[in-house]
């Protein structure tokens, strides 16, 4: 039943997750599990979520239900990730005033947040070794000079995100395409 | 009443371009500013919880919005409205980069943009560092569910439990013997 692991993967992933960033490790690790998607495909669908519009974590449902499963995968993945938000969302919209000021949930969040970093940090490198090197972990130095040169638009020059995407999309088909490097 | 909603959630769902932000902002300028159907302070109370809840934040600012105007049903209406676009966008590329992505120009320009995804991600990472180490601890729970994530592949669900276990643990150390509320 692909349709029933693909809502089931996408429930784990929506009721750990907090917040768009802290889906990506989680989604990874899924995807790759199953065989659904590789390394590089994951960094596929981080950048086209980056690009188009809506919150990254329903945007990464939708392209993993359309690689592993077509329309109604992408349907049924999205209805996973958000089955966080019909239910403890809707039992604590009734709850409200209860909810505004919890502060278990201010605790839990002390530590969950670390928890993120590390995994976030984890999968940086992950995509690194998937995205830096030519398989036999030999660095592929185009790429990763490619790399360095995003990261410093992004943080010395402040370019936001999807120009960054677009640029590195022109530089690719002028290094990889052009050049054949 | 669930008509408008999912009309003014679809036409936000159009401009939610990286993060959440992005929504609250056009939340605050119709339903605060424009409507003044709802307090600033409201919003930020909406924001908050549904940023400290699991899933999607949008999502559940979405629920938490809609629930308010027009109960559960409301709250549905504003979430499928809001993903509606961004979802049909997504399946028109997902659809088109399956066919072409044995080009050799979308290869090469594919192999560029995956350049850009480590940076990007380290980008946003450094922004919620600060958030993240409230006391010395959360740097070891940081350090810890790292070893676990890279070097013995726990999944993630368990490490995000063990997060959240710990969270509680350090916050109620804290309150006890030092007599400090960490969530202040």
């Amino acid at each position: 039943m692909l349709l029933l692991e693909l809502f089931w993967s996408f429930v784990k992933i929506g009721f750990t997750s907090f917040g768009g960033l802290s889906m990506i490790p989680l989604i990874s690790s899924e995807m790759i599990s199953h065989g659904w998607m590789t390394a590089s495909e994951v960094s596929d669908i981080v950048a086209i979520a980056e690009m188009t519009p809506g919150p990254l974590g329903l945007n990464c449902a939708t392209y993993a239900g359309m690689r592993a499963a077509g329309l109604l995968g992408a349907f049924v993945a999205n209805m996973g990730a958000l089955a966080p938000t019909f239910t403890l969302c809707a039992v604590a919209a009734v709850f409200f005033e209860h909810f505004k000021n919890n502060k278990r949930l201010g605790q839990i969040m002390i530590g969950v947040r670390p928890a993120c970093v590390g995994m976030v940090a984890g999968i940086i490198i992950d995509l690194m070794l998937a995205n830096y090197t030519d398989g036999n972990l030999k660095i592929h130095w185009p790429s990763l000079a490619l790399g360095g040169i995003d990261l410093i638009l992004l943080l010395k020059f402040r370019i936001s995100i999807p120009k960054v995407i677009l640029f590195s999309a022109l530089a690719g088909i002028i290094l990889f395409g052009f050049l054949g490097l | 009443m669930l008509i408008k909603l999912f009309k003014d959630f679809l036409k936000f769902g159009c401009f939610t371009f990286g993060g959440g932000w992005s929504i609250v902002a056009q939340m605050k300028m119709l339903y605060v500013d424009q409507e003044k159907s709802l307090k600033n302070e409201e919003l930020l109370d909406l924001t908050s919880i549904g940023r400290s809840l699991p899933g999607t934040m949008i999502g559940n600012i979405a629920m938490f919005y809609g629930h308010r105007v027009a109960g559960f049903w409301g709250g549905v209406a504003c979430v499928f409205g809001m993903i509606t676009v961004p979802m049909i966008i997504l399946i028109l590329i997902t659809s088109f980069y399956t066919a072409f992505q044995n080009n050799l120009w979308v290869a090469a320009a594919m192999k560029g943009v995956r350049a850009s995804v480590a940076p990007i991600i380290l980008g946003a990472l450094l922004g919620i560092l600060k958030g993240a180490f409230k006391v010395t601890p959360c740097i070891a729970v940081a350090a810890a569910m790292f070893a676990l994530y890279f070097f013995l592949r726990v999944s993630c669900v368990w490490l995000v439990i063990i997060g959240a276990v710990l969270g509680l643990l350090i916050s109620e150390y804290y309150e006890r013997v030092k007599g400090f509320d960490v969530t202040a």
